[in-house]
């Protein structure tokens, strides 16, 4: 068992990983060919983890309901909201529209899902207007630097903060260009160069954490 | 408790209300100010506009309704400029929760435009996998999506004559809202199939995207509803980027007003308890 758990995932994570870095430097048809076929198992692999995501939400919020568990009313409306919706979505063929029309599941789109999630978003302006009113103080230097870059950013975003002043919008320009994408890009390579080293720790078995813990 | 303390502690609903009105008062009443564009939107408007008439442009509309107020508008416009330029438009979407809205807009501006579906463009609609969608469309677009979204098989439409993989596309431009968005579109799709790459994206995920676009690996990039009210000027069609530009202006007007306030009572309730431990030694 430890053999087919252990041993069996390492090897074809050492081979594929190995195989898939090297076919990136090979553009032969056959070494072409390994990639289209790979990725269409990407798809369908991605396919069936919809569903074993479907199913492991249904698991989780099924215990929270039998176990009456803090907030299990939620449960039970996200239930029944998920039941409706699938229904409903079968019943339409998956369509929102047919010729124009709207189909039932295409009106849950419209008027429950799509002012739904504007709303959720929506709220962020109030709440980021609430909590910039309350922490955003020059606490020390660094935060001064920051609140001053943010102002300026802010002002040079927007027509009336150009209009005001002018210079606002070259500002948050230069802040953006040379500033903003200086560090993202000292990040970026920071994160490329951790995740290229976890990956030579995956593919050579240093690090196994992706395989799960339980009893071997 | 001083006037300072008190304002520190002020009541968040008056400051949901400043915001609701500052939002509200310029739609109803708005000011229409002048709107400069960027180098940054103009990169992605000069590159459609110097596309030959037929060439192939890819869409992927890697949002859900959550970022419809800021992604909607620009692709409405990217849209209307690419029919305007008889472009082939193929549609997409990395996100399965915005394919209907993603739908009704293609069709929307195809319709306004008297554009025929299959003919002029094409909504393939959503597959699973996320980037692998990218990497198998690279390889192979038929398989990666067989039929489009009205379930018409893909091979031997006219809007994808020629077309058989990434390859053959002229211009991309992924309008994401997170991942798979921009940058996996880069990572996946431009660095190995080379196909020339826009972006657009919401206003909090620009300077993220600008390490991309100082590099040259996206032409372009349309930065939340500002970015949209650019691309709406550009092309001379005013929307509701440029209606919502002006409610723009004032909340962030309102949050300076505001941080500028908060800090100026921060730093008298700190002299205040400076100057009162000073005179209690």
């Amino acid at each position: 068992m430890i053999f087919l758990r252990r041993q069996v995932p390492l090897l074809i994570t050492l081979v594929t990983g190995l195989v898939f870095a090297v076919q990136y430097y090979v553009p032969h048809p056959a070494s072409e060919q390994m990639l289209t076929s790979v990725t269409k198992w990407l798809q369908i692999i991605g396919g069936f983890a919809l569903v074993l995501g479907v199913s492991s939400l249904f698991h989780v919020h099924a215990m929270k309901i039998r176990r009456k568990e803090v907030g299990w009313g939620y449960s039970f409306v996200l239930y029944v909201s998920m039941l409706g919706t699938i229904a409903v979505g079968l019943w339409s063929n998956g369509k929102e529209a047919i010729d124009g029309a709207m189909t039932s599941f295409g009106w849950i789109y419209n008027f429950m899902m799509v002012p739904l999630q504007g709303t959720m978003f929506a709220i962020l302006a109030f709440f980021i207007a609430s909590a910039a009113y309350r922490s955003f103080r020059a606490r020390s230097r660094e935060a001064t630097v920051l609140l001053i870059a943010a102002i300026i950013v802010m002002m040079g975003r927007v027509p009336l903060g150009e209009y005001l002043i002018p210079l606002s919008g070259d500002l948050s320009q230069w802040i953006l260009n040379v500033l903003n994408a200086s560090v993202r890009r000292a990040i970026l390579i920071g994160v490329s160069l951790g995740t290229v080293a976890l990956s030579i720790k995956i593919i050579f078995g240093m690090e196994r954490s992706y395989l799960g813990g339980g009893k071997e | 408790m001083t006037f300072a303390e008190r304002m520190l502690k002020i009541d968040r609903r008056l400051i949901f209300l400043v915001i609701g009105l500052c939002t509200l008062l310029p739609l109803l009443y708005p000011v229409g100010l002048p709107i400069k564009i960027s180098p940054e939107v103009r990169g992605v408007y000069d590159y459609m506009e110097s596309l030959p008439e037929g060439s192939v442009f890819l869409l992927s509309l890697d949002f859900d309704p959550a970022s419809k107020p800021e992604l909607h508008p620009q692709s409405l416009s990217l849209l209307r400029h690419a029919f305007r330029k008889n472009l082939r438009v193929v549609a997409m979407t990395l996100w399965v929760s915005g394919t209907g809205m993603a739908d009704q807009v293609v069709t929307q501006v195809a319709r306004e435009m008297g554009k025929e579906n299959g003919k002029d463009y094409v909504f393939l609609g959503w597959s699973p996998g996320g980037t692998a969608v990218i990497m198998n469309m690279g390889q192979d677009l038929y398989g990666a999506f067989p039929v489009d979204y009205s379930g018409k098989p893909t091979k031997g439409l006219p809007v994808l004559q020629g077309v058989t993989n990434l390859r053959d596309v002229n211009y991309a431009i992924s309008l994401g809202a997170g991942n798979p968005g921009v940058e996996a579109w880069y990572v996946f799709g431009k660095d190995k199939y080379k196909f020339e790459l826009g972006g657009g994206c919401t206003g909090v995920m620009a300077p993220g995207l600008y390490p991309l676009l100082r590099s040259g690996q996206i032409n372009g990039l349309i930065g939340g509803l500002r970015g949209a009210a650019e691309y709406e000027t550009l092309i001379g069609q005013k929307g509701k980027a440029i209606a919502g530009m002006d409610a723009q202006s004032s909340t962030h007007l309102a949050i300076i007003v505001l941080v500028i306030l908060c800090n100026l009572f921060y730093f008298s309730v700190r002299r205040q308890v400076k100057h009162q431990g000073h005179s209690g030694l």
